[in-house]
């Protein structure tokens, strides 16, 4: 009995377990569609055109060599050009490769103003422009995070941390880029509710090249105009170089109270977020790498006769004091 | 052939006396001229041997959309080494203590940013042009006074004024791009005739211009007699001080005016300008393997100006990084810089 009951019991497990089985595997089927529909994207044949503004960042070599690799995977041949931060360099670089007529151009950050109408000019000569980070009409589709929700959840971390008053210094020098003016802009529109929240006057503004020492030398010399602890409760920057040289400034003047705050995910800051005794509270890690392969898959959509939305959002992580290792461990650092 | 007094060149026969060694003895010789004209004509076939060679690997190269495209890319590099060009002439080529402008590509900046803040407060494109080149030319006088005035060596005064510039830059657009268009910036940064840039025509136009007077009237004459050898232009009854007064200004102006192209070309005033300071010294030094005598001259620096962007353009088109053009860049101007230098010795002998 109890065995025929274990018996009937095993079958009925076994019933089970296969119904599971093939329920999975249905699954799996269904769930492999989009991913098959994926391997179907091909470049086979196809010049992309890869223009970055640098590579001196990790957040844009991350995603210069994804985008590179990724055409690569999909059987096309990247033509890339790499800027170094100068925009003479970057509308030259532009210019040649337009007239290399490739079948796509993707642009990686850049000045708006400056690569505008050069982009205009490959549009105007028939070549499909995509772009990451760069927001302008010209371009089919925009590669990008989220960055209102960066900004916000960056703002919101900041005036949790100090408790929704004080004041804070802030590095702007890049509201011509228009991530950096979102993030910007949310920041101020979260602080606008918390009237105890000033921004110090004047703003900083973050330089390229020497962002490090220039934004440690800014901090140094707010910080002997600010003396007493308290008088200043956190450090904000639209991405995290400057954050960087401002944590390294608190340290080497021993006002680690103060916290730093900034977003990209490059690996120095997120270790200092890591360190207890560090003043870096705050970064927003952007998925560099994976926003590069997305531009690229979304190229060979387009030219596969797809219709693309305005933007394609990549999520981002906040990494704070609690969670930095686990945000590493999913950017694959650290 | 160059008057090379800080530097006597080392006698190996030890009967120079000082005197005669710190006069200089510009006397050609035969060896020197020989090996002179094989600098010159084996650079030559450098620059149409890489030609040759890009032109086969990438058919593109030779097009005229794509040669049109590297003249105007070379503008405002072309107009700034040739404003350095007229400054090395006229203070002598010896890299220390000789002519140089160190300050021509912050003076691009400032007259770029002066151009676009102005069109930004609202002021039209004629306004904006007279306060970039009055901006070039007042960089100019200040050169002029610190050299001419002060007594300061060029290398150090224009230094010190590449500081001063570089920071008004700063102070002005608050190292922000200070975006700029207008009808006539669109029409200087779009294609002319054949669709090749109208900044290439500007540079050819610039460069005939430059050299019309430079190498073909008695201005110019005298503006190498000064550099050459002061002492004997000055016997001459040549006022030395208003030449190379009249060279910082010339080349004050030529930042000027590369300002404003700049402007056309990047639709604005952009940070960085610094950057352009190697490249346009590189192009002038390497200008005087391209002159019969190795002397600098407008004609052999437009021909530098475009090998270099000439192989900048062949490496993309060959999609090759262009991190090795600086490289090659650097290896280029150390090979011409030691070529000369063996050459000038030997002829000093």
């Amino acid at each position: 009995m109890s065995d025929e009951f274990e018996g009937g019991v095993n079958r009925r497990n076994l019933l089970k377990l296969t119904a599971v089985v093939g329920a999975a595997a249905g699954a799996g089927l269904l769930s492999s569609r989009p991913a098959s529909a994926e391997e179907e994207l091909s470049l086979k044949g196809k010049r992309i055109g890869i223009s970055t503004a640098g590579t001196d960042h990790f957040f844009d070599l991350q995603a210069y060599n994804a985008q590179i690799e990724e055409v690569k995977r999909l059987g096309g041949e990247p033509i890339a050009v790499d800027a170094g931060r100068n925009d003479g360099k970057l509308v030259s670089q532009l210019q040649t490769l337009i007239a290399q007529k490739p079948d796509a151009i993707v642009q990686l950050l850049g000045t708006v103003s400056v690569i505008d109408p050069w982009l205009k000019k490959a549009r105007d000569a028939g070549i499909p422009v995509l772009t990451i980070d760069v927001g302008t009409t010209n371009s089919i589709n925009n590669s990008t995070s989220d960055n209102w929700a960066i900004g916000k959840d960056l703002a919101l971390q900041l005036v949790s941390d100090i408790g929704g008053e004080g004041n804070i210094v802030v590095f702007n020098g890049f509201y011509g880029v228009t991530p950096c003016a979102i993030r910007y802009d949310q920041l101020v529109n979260v602080i606008k509710y918390f009237p105890k929240i000033q921004i110090i006057q004047p703003e900083l503004r973050d330089v390229i090249p020497n962002t490090v020492q220039d934004a440690f030398t800014q901090i140094t010399a707010i910080l002997n105009k600010y003396p007493e602890k308290g008088s200043i409760k956190a450090i904000w920057s639209a991405w995290d170089i400057p954050q960087l040289g401002a944590t390294q400034a608190l340290a080497a003047a021993g006002r680690t109270e103060i916290r730093t705050y900034g977003v990209d995910g490059s690996p120095e800051v997120l270790q200092l977020v890591a360190d207890a005794n560090s003043p870096a509270s705050g970064n927003v890690a952007q998925q560099p790498a994976e926003l590069g392969r997305t531009a690229i898959r979304n190229v060979a959509r387009h030219l596969a006769g797809a219709q693309l939305p305005r933007e394609t959002y990549v999520p981002a992580l906040l990494a704070n004091k609690t969670n930095v290792g686990e945000i590493s461990k999913k950017l694959g650092i650290g | 052939m160059l008057v090379d007094t800080s530097y006597p060149p080392p006698s190996l026969d030890g009967f120079n006396s000082p005197a005669h060694a710190a006069e200089g003895t510009p006397k050609p010789v035969h060896g020197r001229s020989l090996a002179a004209v094989a600098l010159r004509q084996g650079s030559l076939a450098v620059f149409i041997g890489v030609l040759v060679y890009f032109s086969f690997a990438a058919p593109f190269f030779l097009s005229i959309g794509n040669i049109g495209n590297v003249l105007g890319q070379s503008a405002i590099a072309g107009v700034l080494a040739i404003g350095l060009t007229v400054v090395i002439i006229a203070g002598g080529s010896n890299v220390v203590t000789g002519g140089i402008d160190l300050s021509l590509a912050a003076n691009m900046g400032l007259s770029a940013a002066v151009y676009a803040s102005l069109v930004q407060a609202g002021y039209g494109d004629g306004l904006a042009v007279a306060g970039a080149l009055g901006t070039g030319l007042l960089i100019g006088a200040v050169n002029a006074a610190a050299i001419t005035l002060a007594g300061i060596v060029p290398l150090l005064a224009t230094l010190a004024v590449m500081n001063i510039v570089a920071g008004l830059e700063l102070v002005l657009t608050q190292n922000t791009v200070v975006p700029a268009a207008t009808d006539f910036l669109s029409a200087l940064s779009a294609a002319g005739p054949f669709g090749i840039p109208v900044l290439a025509f500007v540079l050819l136009g610039f460069t005939a211009l430059a050299a019309g007077v430079v190498q073909y009237t008695p201005l110019g004459l005298r503006l190498y007699a000064v550099g050459e050898f002061p002492e004997a232009a000055r016997a001459a009854g040549l006022r030395v001080k208003l030449f190379i007064t009249g060279a910082f200004l010339a080349s004050g102006l030529c930042g000027g005016f590369a300002g404003i192209l700049s402007v056309s070309y990047l639709s604005g005033s952009t940070t960085g300008a610094g950057d352009m300071l190697l490249p346009v010294v590189v192009t002038a030094l390497l200008g005087s393997v391209f002159s019969r005598r190795l002397l600098p001259t407008i004609g052999g620096t437009l021909l530098a100006t475009l090998f270099v962007s000439f192989l900048i353009n062949g490496f993309q088109l060959l999609n090759i990084s262009s991190t090795l053009v600086s490289g090659v860049q650097g290896l280029l101007i150390l090979l011409v810089v030691s070529a000369t230098t063996l050459l000038q010795r030997k002829g000093n002998q």
